[in-house]
């Protein structure tokens, strides 16, 4: 096996043995994607396509050479000189281009920050730079986090699955879920705000883990929803998962609404399987809910009979090994996530995009030169692509002092309600008593590109299943359960209560381990073959 | 011809005199600063900054609501005012909305007599008060617009009463009270050319009598109390001219101009902005526990109208006394430590408090607390007079040699001989000098010219250089000439 293809927690062994080191992993990974990753996305690629774009993967938008072989040097110059490096050393790790990292570009895929050289590092970047992390680059997403599926970035060519070039790698952590199936960095920092690690982890089979709100930091995350953004970690494995886990999450003086909560030992008690664990599967996660689009009545369609299959299979195996597997919990409120999340990421992210109005940096429009209003109005018509511009629309709208009390303020209420599912089922004197519910991270594997981006609310519907944790704020976690007929991944989700994320890993390394023999599990994604 | 009633509601911002900035640590004043030097990523707003609330700004508010008389809520939260601006780097403003930290309260405004009215108390009622961040400043420099985002972030409470002022007097009064309150409790520098206590002023007018309210306008851009008064002045004869004339107030924004002392329009005001308020997800609410708000309010004062109230009560101070010594906390600190180590009467410190102790601190510009000259030496200085021990004049040379050297009034008087002298002999020996001196005034004083005698005195007491008991020189003169 190439460095770049081990997994990070064996990468570190292996450096402290002696037996490698970080410059070596770190030139593995540049082979890598100098090998699949095809051009950068930039704003406006030329030309338009090339035919070699094709098979390649196109995760990267600022691929950080120099600065990653500096830090690689310095992790071997401390290893050499018998310092401890930190748990992470010589890890490369790729960062969704919606952080700030000091002194590179700070892009949030759009053309109004694409001339944004950051002058402060996030703190969940930090955070891996003090472990020891190698940071590759920064990679590709819908702008602004704004999609299912990486297409709307401005920087083309979007990244591609892995697994499939033909198909999208979900989005909007898609660059991140990319570059790590493709084995360019076995690890990368992703955010999620309805499903944004979750969703493209199941597209590219890796595992991604949207922590509890409040868990990670969000000091130097650019904002889109600010009461759901979480910044969690997407690696190959559990374990890897859990080991950047433990590096980013805990309070930050920085960030008012980062949890005030000891930071648990995730890696200890990965191994002490299921046992006794009560796990549930709900109905209302085995069927889509969305208005008919011609008569707004709500219709349902049941998932897959393959995923549901997927999920079946994972609870039989977890119930083998001495979980408790409890069927029937009803999550009733779980088919309002999506129409509450439309209202409540709108309003946020209209107002968070506020900031963006080509006055301190960013995208000024060349022709208004002595007209305020009119410089406000072409640098945001010029610079914002069309998904900011839906939702400021949308956000501006439900906000408005009028409907503000039929929209934003329902959705409030709805958000309570998902809250109170939650609540409900992980009560510890409750009826259901659950430690997680395990569903389908998504109803479909990875959709062909161009199959939905244009149809806005079909996409978001493939969010409605991990939409509901964002509301709530508990952690999810998505990991590969299989291949589907079409040769993409399956991802299969836990949703815990809050601060469980040391359960929800334990439960998926215990799935991990009595799978581990499995076919599929042998099977490389298509750029790799 | 009608008479009018005058209709005045004062919307103020106040910066509270925290060290650091409301949502990040910089510093909060800049007024001594060049532009953009007390900045950074979070308060000129690039992305992914995140508010984290400064405890100080809750705390002074805090105090300021409490000496408003204003209820505190032990939920509060902040919310985001969404609009642009160049000097908006967020492109809203973090303000408090509907659950704002207080609500309520009053100030009642004690308005001195005058021409034709005696005194009254007004009662001022206030219908907002919350705490929000400052925006920056723009300017205009040849043909560019410079913005400078030092102010960014600086913490304002934005205070609003309701339309109760009736005079352009009263909103001068209010503004002068609201600056003592301020400073008295030490929220704020309150310094309106410094931008630290701003005001607009909401003007309407309506026939005496009547109980509706008509269309305003708002006049802003006033830095000082002088300016809002003749503002409001000049808006009010405005608004009578127009209504006389038969036209229509309309709810216009109003420019003061101070160099050329006249109100400009700014803009007409049509439909209500909408400022999309939402909650701050970046912050978490307020939540004044019952500790907190103990801890808060053990910090604040008795009020400087209850202590001028209570030094007219208790030590029968005349009015014009009570409100000059309470004008400035340490100064009214100050009179009543003099008066608890002086025990003797509390208007006798007054007076040397108004005469000598005053002149003093404005001559220095320092406050009472800096004084070496302590209450204690005050004190000291008044019972040697009152003893006899000094004449008055001695005293008050003594406030400037003590407040000159630290040295306390005692020893000044040891080293430099200054008690007075009553010794008989001594005084007896000048007052024959003088008169042997002076045999026509003797022979006018025999002739019946009394009054010559404080002319005897006053030559005695020159020669002993004011240290002669008058009393008794007196007393030995007339034995002398009788
Ligand atoms: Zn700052």
């Amino acid at each position: 096996m190439e460095l770049c293809d081990t997994p990070a927690y064996e990468l570190a062994v292996l450096l402290r043995q002696k037996r490698t080191t970080a410059t070596e992993i770190l030139n593995s990974c540049l082979a890598r994607i100098e090998a699949v990753d095809g051009r950068p996305g930039t704003l406006e690629p030329q030309p338009a396509t090339l035919p070699e774009d094709a098979g390649k993967v196109h995760a990267f938008i600022t691929l950080m050479k120099t600065h990653a072989m500096q830090q690689a040097q310095a992790v071997d110059e401390k290893l050499a000189a018998g310092e401890d490096p930190g748990p992470l050393a010589g890890i490369p790790v790729t960062i969704k281009d919606i952080f700030c990292v000091r002194g590179a570009p700070a892009t949030a895929a759009s053309r109004i920050l694409a001339n944004f050289v950051a002058p402060y590092t996030a703190t969940p970047v930090t955070r891996l730079e003090q472990a020891g992390a190698v940071v590759l680059g920064k990679v590709n997403l819908d702008e602004f986090t704004y999609g299912s599926s990486n297409e709307s970035s401005a920087f083309q060519p979007s990244t591609r699955n892995p697994w499939n070039p033909e198909r999208v790698p979900g989005g909007s952590s898609g660059g991140s879920t990319a570059s790590v199936a493709a084995g360019e960095a076995p690890l990368s920092l992703g955010t999620d705000t309805a499903g944004s690690i979750r969703q493209p982890a199941a597209f590219c089979g890796v595992v991604g883990l949207k922590p509890t709100y409040g868990r990670v930091s969000r000091y130097g995350l650019i904002a889109f929803a600010s009461s759901l953004d979480c910044p969690g970690p997407v690696a190959r494995n559990v374990t890897d998962a859990a080991l950047m886990l433990q590096a980013i999450a805990g309070p930050d003086p920085q960030d008012a609404t980062a949890a005030n909560v000891p930071v648990p030992d995730y890696l200890a008690v990965l191994d002490e399987g299921v046992r006794g664990l009560r796990i549930g599967l709900s109905p209302d996660y085995f069927r889509i809910t969305y208005p008919n689009p011609e008569t707004g009545e709500m219709e349902e369609q049941p998932v897959p009979e393959e995923m549901t299959a997927a999920v079946r299979r994972a609870a039989k195996l977890l119930a083998e090994m001495g979980a408790e597997i409890v069927e029937d919990v009803p999550m009733p409120n779980t088919r309002y996530g999506i129409p509450a999340y439309f209202v409540i990421s709108r309003v946020e992210a209209a107002s968070n995009l506020h900031r963006y109005d080509g006055v301190k940096y960013g995208y000024r429009t060349p022709d208004a030169q002595n007209d305020l209003r009119l410089m406000y109005r072409r640098s945001r018509g010029q610079g914002f692509g069309p998904q900011p511009k839906l939702r400021i629309l949308m956000g501006m709208y439900v906000s408005a002092a009028q409907y503000s009390a039929q929209y934003y303020n329902r959705a409030l209420k709805v958000r309570s309600l998902i809250r109170r599912d939650f609540d409900q089922v992980f009560d510890r004197s409750g009826r259901y008593r659950l430690d997680a519910l395990l569903t389908p991270t998504t109803p479909t594997t990875a959709f062909p590109m161009a199959a939905v981006y244009g149809n806005s609310v079909m996409m978001q519907y493939a969010d409605q299943l991990t939409v509901p944790a964002n509301h709530a704020g508990v952690p999810g976690l998505s990991f590969p359960g299989g291949l589907a007929a079409d040769g993409m991944p399956i991802g299969l989700q836990l949703l815990g209560p809050d601060f469980s994320e040391a359960t929800l890993l334990r439960i998926a390394r215990s799935y991990e381990l009595a799978t581990e023999s499995d076919a599929w599990r042998k099977v490389k994604p298509k750029v790799l073959r | 011809m009608t008479d009018y009633e005058v209709i005045i509601g004062l919307e103020t911002h106040i910066q509270l005199n925290t060290v650091t900035k409301i949502f990040c640590s910089c510093k909060a004043d800049s007024w001594f600063d060049p532009p953009n030097t007390n900045i950074c990523p979070v308060c000129t707003g690039l992305p992914g900054v995140l508010p984290v609330l400064n405890k100080s700004a809750v705390e002074k508010g805090a105090l300021l609501a409490a000496a408003m008389h204003a209820q505190l809520r032990p939920l509060s939260f902040f919310d985001r005012k969404n609009y642009f601006y160049p000097d908006l780097p967020k492109g809203y403003q973090i303000s408090q909305y509907d659950q704002s930290l207080a609500f309520g309260g009053y100030l009642d405004l004690p308005m001195p007599a005058s021409a034709g009215r005696p005194a009254y108390v007004r009662h001022v009622g206030i219908i907002k008060l919350h705490l929000e961040e400052d925006a920056g400043k723009t300017k205009n420099v040849g043909g560019e617009r410079w913005t400078d985002f030092n102010r960014c972030g600086v913490p304002l409470v934005e205070m609003v009463t309701g339309p109760d002022l009736r005079s352009a007097d009263e909103a001068a009064q209010y503004l002068i009270r609201l600056r003592q309150l301020l400073r008295w409790i030490g929220v704020s520098e309150a310094d309106m050319e410094r931008g630290q206590l701003r005001c607009d002023a909401n003007v309407s007018i309506r026939p005496v009598g009547a109980t509706y309210l008509n269309p305003k306008t708002e006049i802003k851009n006033v830095n000082s109390i002088e300016s809002v008064r003749d503002a409001i002045l000049k808006e009010v004869e405005r608004q009578i001219r127009e209504v006389e004339a038969g036209h229509k107030i309309e709810a216009w924004t109003l420019e003061w101009d101070e160099d050329k002392q006249v109100l400009r329009k700014m803009r007409s005001k049509e439909t209500e902005a909408d400022y999309r308020y939402f909650r701050e997800p970046d912050l978490l609410p307020i939540r004044l526990t019952e500790e907190w708000k103990a801890e808060i309010l053990s910090a604040l004062p008795e009020l400087p109208l209850e202590r001028r109230q209570r030094f007219m009560d208790a030590y029968e101070l005349p009015e014009y006394d009570a409100e000059i010594l309470t004008s400035e906390r340490r100064l009214s600190d100050y009179f009543e430590q003099a008066v608890l180590a002086y025990r003797g009467d509390p208007k006798r410190v007054s007076n040397w408090l108004m005469n000598e102790i005053l002149r003093m601190l404005n001559e220095r510009g320092l406050t009472a607390d800096a004084l070496r000259l302590t209450p204690t030496y005050l004190a000291d200085i008044l019972r040697l007079v009152d003893s006899g021990q000094i004449n008055t004049s001695t005293g008050k040379s003594l406030v400037e040699k003590v407040e000159a050297t630290g040295k306390s009034p005692q020893q000044i008087v040891a080293e430099e001989g200054l008690a007075k002298v009553s010794d008989d002999a001594a005084i007896r020996a000048v007052c024959q000098e003088v008169l042997s001196e002076s045999p026509k005034e003797v022979e006018a004083y025999r002739a019946g010219k009394q009054t010559l005698m404080g002319w005897f005195v006053g030559q005695v007491m020159k020669k002993m250089r004011g240290k002669a008991d008058p009393t008794l020189a007196r007393q030995i003169l007339e034995e002398l000439l009788s």
